[in-house]
């Protein structure tokens, strides 16, 4: 088994999920609770990964993070660095195709958190900000949680967008999905029989977590 | 209504209009008296208009004014948020935080109010509504009844400017009903933080509210001392004089007397009604149909029911259902008699009467209230 495979994929996953998470819950509590302008675009926006293949994904990150784009451009000179073709592209990729996931998950579990009690919190003296980290939030935690697991196998199973914006260098890009095409292509069936058993192994343990959290919060509900 | 001449700032002046697609909200009243309900059957706007005043809805137009401080005032620009109003807002379901105790819940406020403007303690609300017991527990294993006067104590520990009830009672049996209403009475008495109290019930408005405002359809029908609005013609369409209760404070002298009853004392008078867990010396809210009063000229001399009271009639209303009669027996009672006993009887303001009105036709709201 090579660790360090498995590190880095759990590296990209994880930072992918990282980056996700705040802006997933930011944009989950607008969607949920505020009647905001434009709702049923960035509805559509938000899930618009979901629908579309990751070669896509990847090739439009390609254009953003180049050197050329708008965003390789500006790390390039600012901080001397090149996105594409490293682990930070192939995050930026994991994040991108698993964030529609992880919002779907965490809108359902805020949207399940009774609006009253939030109201009862407002008349109490407690801001928005306050009502969402002392009310919403915790009582939604199962449900953000399950969200974040649900992110976190997507981003781990990532390979279309990821190929395209980081490449395949073992080692440095390569991620365990990544390395199983490349153990198929080479002929080395035993090694990508190890690793899917390996992936599926990550991918099964993830989701016993997530549907028990959401049982969990059902239960507590009922 | 409004009296430029009270020093006293005005609990509640209000001025709303609040347009949805398929229902308008158009109501201007101002709220002197202490308790004030809102009165109106179902989808009349009631709730509406609390929100618009909590700030949990925002008006359209007009202005809110809560003890002469104005919080929205859509000429000005002025919409303070509802955390910024000061109030209480108790609603229907007691809306507790599930994740916290019943100890936390009624801290959650408290510790968000500035400690200049901490009027109410929490141990007093404690004691107040008989919660001692309950506050380490989990809000999960409260029944209605506590779980209000939880709700009742955390909307108050941030001793709001007015505390605005949302049809508190209406999750809750007819017994847990007079335990409510009699800890709201206690309340006002004791804290003096004037109350908005929504209800459909009349019976309720009646025991509670000084003055009452009556929405139909998003409009106001009526607004004044409860007693005339009850009989106010526009009102009376509306309203069930048939069930119409007389709820009020008793004290008990005898708790299980003489064949298994009990003496209240209404004022002078003393009823003998059901049996009550309640000790001797101690409140209790007990209830009287008003259609269960029998009225008659003269005492009746040989008689099974078991009170019979002397009362001088205060006013006659004839109603579309028939007539009522206010009378006072050293507390205000309402009976509801048909035209034709009105008429045979010929009663007027001044009359002396006597009520005839049986044991069992009185409901004793004893629900035993744990907590110390």
């Amino acid at each position: 088994m090579d660790w360090a495979l498995l590190g880095l994929s759990l590296q990209v996953a994880g930072v992918a999920t990282a980056l996700n998470l705040p802006v997933a819950l930011v944009l989950s509590w607008l969607l949920v609770r505020r009647r905001i302008r434009g709702r049923l675009l960035i509805d559509v926006l938000v899930s618009l990964p979901l629908a579309v293949p990751p070669v896509v994904i990847g090739y439009l990150l390609l254009l953003l993070l180049g050197r050329d784009g708008p965003l390789g451009a500006a790390a390039h000179s600012v901080f001397g660095l090149d996105l594409v073709f490293t682990w930070v592209a192939a995050a930026l990729a994991a994040a991108v195709v698993s964030f529609p996931l992880m919002i779907r998950a965490i809108m359902v579990a805020m949207g399940g958190v009774d609006e009253r009690l939030e109201v009862a919190a407002r008349t109490l003296g407690a801001g928005i900000l306050r009502v969402t980290l002392t009310i919403t939030v915790p009582l939604a935690y199962r449900g953000i949680l399950a969200g974040l697991l649900l992110g976190f196998v997507r981003a781990v199973s990532e390979f279309g967008a990821t190929i395209i914006v980081a490449g395949n260098i073992p080692g440095r890009t390569q991620t365990l999905p990544l390395a199983i095409f490349t153990s198929v292509q080479t002929g080395k069936d035993e090694q990508a029989l190890r690793l899917v058993g390996v992936t599926v192994a990550l991918a099964f343990v993830t989701l016993v977590v997530h549907n028990w959290l959401l049982a969990r919060d059902r239960t507590r509900r009922a | 209504m409004y009296r430029s001449s009270t020093i006293a700032p005005v609990p509640l002046r209000f001025e709303v209009v609040r347009r949805f697609e398929n229902f308008h909200l158009e109501c201007a009243a101002t709220f002197v008296s202490g308790v004030t309900a809102v009165f109106g059957p179902s989808g009349s706007g009631k709730s509406t208009l609390l929100n618009c005043i909590a700030g949990v809805t925002t008006p359209d137009e007009g202005s809110v004014e809560i003890l002469d401080r104005v919080v929205f005032s859509s000429g000005a620009r002025t919409n303070l948020r509802p955390e910024s109003r000061r109030l209480g807002y108790m609603l229907q379901e007691a809306a507790l935080f599930p994740h916290m105790s019943v100890r936390e819940n009624i801290l959650y406020g408290y510790r968000l109010t500035p400690p200049e403007r901490r009027r109410i303690h929490p141990d007093e609300l404690v004691e107040l509504f008989r919660i001692g017991s309950l506050m380490d527990r989990s809000v999960a294993n409260l029944s209605k009844g506590e779980g209000q006067r939880v709700a009742l104590a955390r909307a108050l520990a941030t001793s709001p400017d007015l505390l605005l009830l949302d049809e508190p009672t209406a999750a809750l049996d007819s017994v847990m009903r007079g335990t409510i209403l009699e800890f709201l009475l206690r309340c006002w008495r004791e804290l003096s933080t004037p109350m908005v109290y929504v209800s459909h019930s009349l019976s309720e408005v009646l025991a509670i509210a000084d003055e009452v405002l009556v929405l139909s359809d998003g409009r106001r029908v009526a607004y004044g001392k409860t007693a005339d609005v009850l009989v106010h013609p526009d009102v009376a369409k509306m309203a069930e004089y048939a069930v119409l209760e007389n709820i009020l404070e008793a004290r008990v002298i005898a708790a299980d007397g003489q064949a298994g009853m009990s003496e209240l004392a209404l004022g002078e008078v003393v009823l003998f009604g059901p049996r009550t867990c309640r000790e001797p010396g101690s409140s209790v809210m007990i209830s009287v149909r008003a259609s269960e009063i029998i009225v008659a000229l003269e005492a009746p001399p040989r008689l099974s029911a078991r009170n019979v009271v002397r009362a001088v009639v205060e006013e006659v209303h004839e109603v579309a259902s028939g007539v009522i009669l206010y009378v006072d027996v050293g507390v205000r009672l309402v009976v509801e008699i048909t035209y034709g006993s009105s008429r045979e009887l010929g009663l007027h303001r001044g009359r002396e009467v006597y009520l005839v009105l049986k044991a069992s036709s009185i409901m004793v709201l004893d629900a035993l209230v744990g907590g110390g």
